[in-house]
Parts: C-alpha cells; structure tokens; sequence
C-alpha cells in the first residue's frame, strides 16, 4: 500500500469516527463499563473461589481403623493409599496420641481427670489435592480392609463445591449476558454510522470497491471503540484497585481476597484484547445486512 | 458488444419490470432508451452494470455472461463500466477532484494513478479549473459533468446514463449531450435512458422505446414518439 492510499484509509476511519461523535461516545461507554462489570466480576469470582479453596484445603478425611488393627495393618494400610495419587498427606495417629490429643482439647471443658480409659481407635488423618476429590477418596477409602469408618466435614464441602460452582456458573453467565449486551450497542452504532455514510458506500459499490475495502474502516472503527472502552475500563479498575481494594483488605483481613499471586499485566492485557474483539465482532456483524451487492 | 437474451425480471413483491426483452447493441454505439416512468428502462440499466440479476434469461456484456457473475467479481467487473444518474451522487463533503479521485481511491489505485487519471477526465468534461471547489458550489450541469468525469475517470467501455438531464435546464442539457456525444465519439457505448423528448429527436440516434417491461420499438436514428406506438395512447404500465 502506497502512502496515498495509507492516508486515504486512515482520513476514511477518522471520519466514520468523528461523523457520529455521540455515538462514539455511547458505544466507548459501554464497552467501558461492560469491561469494568467484567473484570469486577472476575475479582469477586476470584476472590470465592480463593475462599473456598482455602476452606476445602483445610478440609481431612480421617479413617479409623478396626479394634484388631496392628501397627503393621497400619503400615499395610498406608502404602496401599500412598499409592493414590489424590492423596497429599497421610498423617498416623496412634490412640494413644489421639487420646492425647482429645484431652488437650478438653483441657478447662470437662475434668479430664475422668477420662480414665481411651475409647479412640487408630487412625489416619489424610489430606487431598483437590477438594472436589474428596467424596471419592473418602469412599475408596472406606472399602479398604483394616478400616472401620471414614468421615469428612461431608456437609461443609458440600455445600462449599455447590457455592464455588454456582458462583462459576452465574459468573459465565452474567459474562455473556454482559459481552452480548455490548456487541449489540457497538452493533447498532456501527450500523448508525453505515447508515449516515450510505450515500458514500453505495457510490463506492457502484464504482467497484469491493466488499472488504468498504468493510475495512468500520472494522477499525469498531476495532478502535473496543480498545479505547477496554483502556479506559482499565483506567477506573486500576484506580478502584489503588484506592478501594487497601481498605477492604483492611476491614477483612481474615478473607483471603484475590490479590496477590494475579499478574496484572496479563489480565490488563486479556481486558483489552477482549474489548477490541468485542469491537471488530459487533461490527462485522453489523455491516452484513449492509453490504450486500 | 451488449445483448440481452429474452430477459425477464420479475422483483420480489411480484411485479414484472421487464418480459422477454432481447437487445443487440453494437460496439462503441450510442442509444436512447424512451418510454413512460416504470416501463423498465432503469431495469435494463440496473441489469447491465450488475445491481440486479435477471429472473430469467442472459446478460452478456463483451462475451461476458453479466448475470452470472460471481458476487466477488461483480466489483472488478463494475469498473469498466460508467454510471450516471440524474440526482448526481455526488459527496457533498469533498471537492470536484476528491469526487472524481474517489472512485480510483476506493479501488486502491495508486497514488501516480489517480494524479495522472483525474486531471484528464476533469478536462474531459472541461471542468479543470473548478477542480478545488465543492458541488454546492457548481450549476447543476457542472455537477452533472463532475458525476460524468468520475464515471469516465477509469475510462470504461460502457456509459450508463440514468435520467442524467432530468434536473436540468435545456442549455445545460444540451451541454451534457454534447459531452456525452463527444465520448461516444472515443469509442464508448454510451446508453441512455430518458425522458427528454427535444433531447432525442434533435440527436436522431438509435432509440429504443418501452412499454409495460417490453420493447415496443427500436429504430436507428428514430425519434421520441414512433408513429405506430404515440406515447399519449399507448398503454400505460399496469404498474
């Protein structure tokens, strides 16, 4: 492309951009807060599924053993779940330091004088790499022989694996009800702007242009309004993160908010990228009612 | 070399703007299309620079099946033609050279092109020196000759002229039809369809009268009105 016709395409984009000003605007706007709900959104959803990781991280299955188990049952029993891969961490609790244990717990409850013979079994205490597996292991664990029970705080994972996958759900959900919205308000700002440039298009089709040349500067038009919403989305999410997400941390600082360990850069960049799809999509979808020979 | 072979169009809310229609038109020659608003003549135009396709039968333009043409080729093809309508189409936003460039600009031609094509077609239609100024600034034949220049900016074989001195006055007409003779006369087809009686019969070229979406009439060197088929009498489009 010589530099005339370089020129020539670029005054063809400022003027689609400039002829509808107040378009323009509407549809920067919305791509803007469409962009600032996302990554809001992704924040928060962030920020439960952290929550919930850290309580179902806590959460350990303990498995008793049988009255006639011997220490090499337990043995027997520990190389046969090491062999799961699910498994993190098996911890053996003999009854005596079980017994140990409850008592310290007790300790100032009740007089642990009382507690004269020890009612516990042996037993396993038994950490898992993902919350979600915990019900299996749980249950495969229960079939090997030398265990007598098996339980889990079964009622807080889940209620907890409920939670996290509603959350994921009515997050994706909101996010395309969100994407969708936008695309349609692009959309119809781009058909807008075809429409005060009808004259123009229907001269160059008649002149020969072909489809992709008249295409071209609403893409990049719609390219451009995508990006800038997305930038300036990304302005108001990085003061909000400067200013507001301090205090926050600050009135909870036992809730495990996503903030460390999130690069920043990649989501800015995933934020952008994701406007100015957003842009070059609705506007292709816009020009092809339009641009028929 | 255009022909039209037994071409009908029937558009999509059912109405018949053109029944079996069979056209030879020579080579470089230059033809009136006569006859009442909606007796087709438009849809032969539109036919023929490819904006519509007919229901049935053959568009062939210099041995190429028009009616066929793919819609990727339909631009390529358009360049060689010119097409002129009465309203202008010009932009009201650019000057008479932006106009005239537009068309070779919108085909990405280069910039050596356009400054070399533009000035010869604005001398063509004798408006060089005008060249700086906007359409509202001209008459309306000096508009109707910036529309011409920039259909002849590529030099097309064809010229399709739709009405094109149907908003002027009589001395401007006279001068489009000159400008319009003296292209004919470097060799492209010219074809236009009109309204303009006086137009016709002074020039006594090759006309081709229409009536109801057929040809009713067709005689080299003929005139507006054909004895056989007056315009007062004939029967009027059912449309």
């Amino acid at each position: 492309m010589d530099f005339g016709r370089f020129r020539f395409f670029v005054r063809e984009v400022f003027a689609n951009l400039s002829r509808n000003a107040g378009m323009q605007f509407t549809a920067i706007g919305t791509v803007a807060v469409t962009i600032v709900l996302l990554g809001s959104l992704l924040f928060v959803r962030e920020s439960v599924s952290r929550i919930g990781a850290q309580v179902l991280s806590q959460i350990e299955i303990s498995a008793y053993l049988t009255d006639a188990s011997t220490d090499d049952t337990a043995a027997q029993l520990r190389h046969l779940m090491s062999q799961d891969s699910r498994i993190t961490r098996i911890t053996y609790i003999p009854k005596s330091v079980g017994f140990a244990e409850m008592r310290t717990h007790m300790e100032g409850q009740i007089d642990t004088s009382l507690m004269t013979s020890n009612p516990l079994p042996n037993a396993f205490r038994i950490q898992v790499r993902r919350p979600q597996s915990v019900a299996g292991v749980a249950a495969r664990l229960q079939r090997l022989p030398g265990i007598a029970k098996v339980t889990y705080a079964q009622d807080i994972v889940l209620k907890l694996l409920r939670v996290t996958e509603v959350i994921e759900r009515v997050g994706i959900g909101m996010i395309v009800v969100l994407l969708l919205v936008a695309a349609i308000i692009i959309s119809n700002t781009i058909r807008l702007t075809v429409f005060a440039r009808r004259r123009e298009i229907a001269i160059m089709q008649l002149v020969g242009a072909t489809a992709s040349y008249i295409r071209a500067p609403f893409i990049v038009e719609g390219f451009i309004d995508g990006l800038v919403g997305a930038a300036v989305a990304v302005g108001i999410l990085a003061g909000a993160q400067a200013e507001l997400l301090p205090k926050l941390f600050a009135a909870m600082p036992f809730v495990p908010m996503a903030h460390a360990g999130v690069d920043e850069h990649q989501i800015v960049l995933q934020l952008l990228c994701t406007g100015a799809a957003l842009g070059t999509l609705a506007s292709w979808v816009a020009l092809g009612r339009y641009l028929r020979t | 070399m255009i022909q039209l072979r037994d071409v009908s169009l029937v558009y999509s809310n059912g109405v018949r703007a053109l029944d079996a229609v069979n056209l030879d038109i020579a080579k470089g020659s230059f033809l009136f299309l006569v006859g009442h608003s909606g007796t087709g003549k438009s849809s032969i135009l539109r036919l023929m620079y490819r904006e519509l396709v007919p229901t049935s039968g053959q568009v062939i333009m210099d041995g190429i099946r028009v009616d066929r043409l793919r819609k990727g080729r339909v631009p390529h093809f358009r360049r060689s033609v010119g097409v002129v309508f009465q309203d202008f189409k010009l932009l009201a936003g650019k000057t008479v050279w932006e106009n005239v460039a537009f068309a070779l600009q919108v085909t990405g031609a280069s910039t050596r092109e356009i400054v070399r094509s533009v000035p010869r077609a604005l001398d063509l239609v004798g408006l060089s020196h005008k060249s700086r100024m906007f359409p509202h600034e001209l008459s309306g034949g000096e508009q109707q000759r910036v529309a011409i220049a920039r259909a002849l900016v590529r030099s097309p074989r064809f010229l399709f002229c739709d009405e094109p001195t149907g908003n002027l006055d009589p001395a401007n007409t006279t001068e489009i039809m000159e400008l319009l003779l003296r292209i004919n006369l470097k060799g492209t087809t010219v074809i236009v369809a009109t309204h303009n009686q006086a137009v016709v019969d002074r020039m006594k070229r090759r006309v081709v009268r229409m009536d109801n979406g057929r040809i009713v009439a067709d005689e080299e060197r003929g005139s507006y009105f054909v004895d056989d088929v007056p315009a007062l009498t004939s029967q009027k489009a059912g449309y």
